[in-house]
């Protein structure tokens, strides 16, 4: 039986990732309508502003806040100067975010070269579970993940903030008649949204190669799971990036992961297309 | 009328332009030709039939693919013939987006940004696959693809040369773009307007809205593979990277950024985008792909109707442009 | 005061009110009546900002608040209680209330005991899902949100649609105890002649994008001519 713990965990921890970066999606686009194409070089700024805060010699931890913050910047730069044109045009914002994506890439090669970069881990020990072992900061990667889901779930469940957040996804007109001020929400959204991309970025940095293609490896199955997932704005991702991560994660242990990659995408675009709805049933997204 | 004009000037110019630039540029120009057929493809689809396709690639790589098949006899060592290998190429994408578009429209079919994800999706996807699928070369492709044969009757005439394969490259192109044109003017091109803005009310006429919807993919579809085909035997190689997301990228930036309503800016922008990408390359170096990633950006939110068929409007309506919705 | 001079508004191309003007006047209940499609919504949410205004301006005690967004004209003080009364079916009463205290003003939740003991059943069902309500019962929550945010004048939009006679008739008592009490300004698009003689001040009749005609309460009881000329009754 042991022997199939670590691949379990190791999907467990692919799962988390992905369903990280979905959330920072799935706030966009359910509560804006905005197709942030993107958000995976986001996730890659992430993993290269850790890159630069450990040539710097900084702690990990200091990286991973810097990581936040720079990105989260980035999102509210994006959101003043592009997104904001664009609110109601939904499949503009998938071309105009496309381009952004194309600048950013292009930026990262600019400055870093596009040849991979590394990071290293800040724990190098493992945990014996039973005669394997496991890298400690895979298992810490999972507890900074499930917190900042927990987090982020918090923050859209329980607070006056997600209390107007949700009023806006549901009605914005009758949330504005109310004095609500439904673009300085939806700043803030974004913003949340492009940070949490950031720290997921500098969270992964250490166990995979940080190059500036990074992005889109996370930025279609951050797509499938949020439509695979569907229903409410949040509790969809959690469906839908377990379906799509832990199916990819698994089937690797038994076929080539380009094999499972394949077999991922059309399963992900036989739900989407059978359940529009997702997995989880309700209103269809827009 | 005024529209005619720039047409045929801008032909003419085309047609005229292996006198003055040399062989490298001639060259340079059948390819730039080929990706206007490729853009028109792109602009058919989402520009008149409503239907953003993220992956067009999928198409053009096909049709790449299946007239290297059929031209290297890879299935039928004796069946080379290069009609017999356009026939293939253009048949099998069309069938492919019946069937793909039969899948994704048919019911309660998805649409809009569903359908953008979807199709990058399958881009991605068959990239993947042609990576690792040996039999066609795997990641490095398929080498020593055989130019075009255009002979007939018996008789063999195939293109190496410049200068014939761009004429011939030309009128297929001007051919293809006239036809697309008389397409879109017709009543067939009055329902694809209906498509796009009321398909709701459409169906209330007596359409079907789906073999609307599958016809226009279809015949998108064709041209995508055509275009790809023709691409081979000029380029004599045949790899994933026709079919996957780079290339879609790059169709969608010259559509978006010539203008995807408009025949003519379509095709532009793709020639234009490529030119300036030859030219400049060299003096921006890789600043040139950043370059084009915000103009790209710039020209959906400055300009929804195309940096290029803003201005062709105003020269060619002779009447106020309409402004971009705000 | 709420003053509209030559408002022209509609959607898109079409222009539903035509160089519309009237007066609201400070401590009455106006009540706006006229056939559908006669502009009435329009002119709602036009004075809300939800729709652009083409041309003339909407003053609300001398500042112009036309052009404004939506959030500025409700914090200048203008409750609205939308047609259909578009509660947040998924929020508990409370949530409800919360919300329109977070877009105004949290010290507004002070507001809250007086709320309840106008309307004691949002007291009662505070924890109960806004969707699980009778269509009555979300009205009455649509109203009190809007009171909710301290406004200085509340416009409500067919607040009787879909609702039983009876719970009507206790709304407008209400509505009009209210406006005696607080002083609230009040205008209120309805159709439903009891409503309005229950608790209108001044009455204002709309035809086709403009203002048609106006009267007084006591007029309006003792001439009915002016109701079967505009509502076709």
């Amino acid at each position: 039986m042991i022997e199939i713990l670590p691949p379990l965990l190791d999907a467990l921890s692919y799962i988390l990732v992905l369903i990280l970066v979905a959330l920072g999606l799935m706030i966009v686009f359910g509560m804006m309508g905005v197709i942030n194409m993107a958000h995976g070089e986001l996730f890659m700024v992430g993993a290269y502003v850790m890159v630069v805060c450990q040539s710097l010699g900084l702690p990990f931890l200091v990286g991973v806040l810097f990581s936040g913050i720079l990105v989260g910047l980035l999102g509210l730069l994006i959101e003043a100067a592009l997104i904001r044109h664009i609110y109601t045009r939904t499949l503009d914002t998938i071309l105009a975010t496309w381009g952004l994506s194309i600048a950013l890439k292009q930026g990262i090669v600019l400055i870093f070269g596009p040849e991979a970069q590394s990071v290293i881990s800040p724990l190098s020990d493992t945990v014996s579970l039973g005669e394997f072992s496991y890298p400690l900061y895979r298992l810490l990667l999972m507890g900074a993940s499930i917190a900042l889901i927990g987090l982020t779930f918090w923050l859209f469940l329980k607070t006056d903030f997600g209390l107007t957040a949700r009023a806006v996804i549901a009605r914005p007109d009758t949330a504005a008649t109310l004095g609500i001020n439904t673009r300085s929400l939806y700043r803030r959204s974004f913003v949340i949204g492009t940070t949490l991309a950031g720290i997921a970025g500098a969270l992964v940095a250490p166990l995979i190669s940080v190059d500036p293609q990074m992005g889109l490896g996370y930025l279609i199955p951050g797509f499938l799971s949020i439509l695979v997932g569907g229903a409410g704005p949040l509790a969809g991702v959690l469906a839908g990036g377990a379906a799509v991560g832990g199916t990819n994660s698994l089937l690797t242990v038994w076929i080539s992961p380009v094999a499972a990659q394949i077999a991922v995408f059309i399963m992900a675009i036989l739900v989407i297309r059978l359940r529009p709805e997702g997995l989880l049933g309700g209103r269809r997204g827009k | 009328m005024g529209n005619n004009l720039v047409t045929v000037a801008i032909f003419a110019a085309l047609a005229a332009l292996p006198l003055f630039a040399g062989d490298y540029w001639t060259g340079q120009f059948t390819y730039y030709l080929i990706y206007g057929l490729f853009a028109l493809s792109l602009s058919l689809v989402w520009g008149y039939g409503g239907i953003l396709c993220l992956g067009q690639a999928i198409f053009f790589g096909t049709g790449g693919y299946l007239m290297a098949i059929v031209t290297k006899g890879m299935i039928f060592p004796d069946l080379t013939n290069s009609y017999l290998g356009l026939l293939v190429a253009i048949t099998g994408p069309a069938l492919l987006a019946l069937a793909l578009g039969w899948f994704l429209f048919a019911g309660r079919g998805i649409g809009g940004a569903y359908l953008a994800i979807v199709t990058l999706a399958i881009a991605v996807v068959l990239e993947r696959l042609m990576s690792n699928w040996y039999a066609l070369g795997g990641y490095n492709g398929l080498l020593d693809i055989p130019p075009l044969d255009i002979g007939l009757f018996g008789y063999s005439y195939e293109l190496w040369d410049a200068l014939p394969t761009y004429y011939v490259i030309l009128a297929i192109v001007v051919t293809l773009f006239l036809a697309l044109n008389i397409l879109t003017r017709s009543s067939f091109g009055l329902v694809l307007t209906a498509l796009r803005n009321h398909p709701d009310r459409l169906a209330f006429f007596g359409f079907s809205v789906l073999q609307i919807k599958l016809v226009v993919f279809a015949a998108s579809a064709a041209l995508a593979g055509l275009s790809g085909a023709l691409f081979v035997t000029v380029d004599g190689f045949v790899s994933p990277t026709l079919i996957g997301f780079s290339l879609s990228t790059e169709v969608l930036i010259w559509v978006a950024i010539g203008g995807k309503e408009m025949l003519l800016a379509a095709f532009l922008g793709a020639l234009l985008t490529r030119f300036s990408e030859g030219w400049l390359s060299e003096l921006f170096g890789d600043f040139w792909t950043l370059i084009l990633g915000l103009a790209f950006m710039a020209s959906v939110v400055l300009l929804p109707r195309g940096l290029i068929a803003t201005p062709l409007q105003a020269l060619t309506r002779r009447r106020r442009p309409t402004p971009p919705p705000s | 005061m709420l003053e509209i001079s030559n408002l022209n508004a509609g959607y898109g191309e079409v222009t539903v009110l035509r160089n519309f003007s009237c007066r609201i006047e400070t401590g009455q209940v106006t009540a706006l009546m006229g056939r559908n499609g006669m502009g009435k919504t329009t002119l709602m949410k036009s004075i809300m900002g939800l729709i652009p205004v083409k041309s003339g301006t909407i003053h609300l005690n001398g500042i112009q608040i036309n052009g404004k967004e939506t959030y500025k004209i409700s914090r200048a003080g203008i409750g609205y209680v939308p047609q259909g009364r578009e509660v947040f079916e998924q929020f508990t009463v409370a949530e409800n209330l919360r919300l329109a205290a977070l877009g105004s003003s949290l010290s507004n939740l002070d507001r809250l005991p007086q709320i309840h003991d106008w309307f004691p059943i949002l007291k009662e069902r505070h924890d109960q899902k806004a969707g699980t309500f009778s269509g009555g019962q979300q009205q009455v929550l649509a109203i009190a949100r809007a009171l909710m945010t301290g406004p200085e004048i509340l416009l409500l939009d067919e607040p009787t649609e879909g609702i039983q006679p009876n719970i009507v008739h206790e709304i407008s008592l209400q509505l009009a105890r209210i406006a005696r009490e607080t002083g609230l300004t009040i205008l209120v698009v309805e159709q439903n002649v009891d409503m309005v003689r229950t608790m209108a001040d001044h009455i204002l009749f709309m035809e086709n994008g403009q203002l048609a005609d106006q009267c007084s309460a006591e007029e309006l009881r003792s001439d009915e001519t002016l109701i079967h000329r505009y509502l076709s009754i």
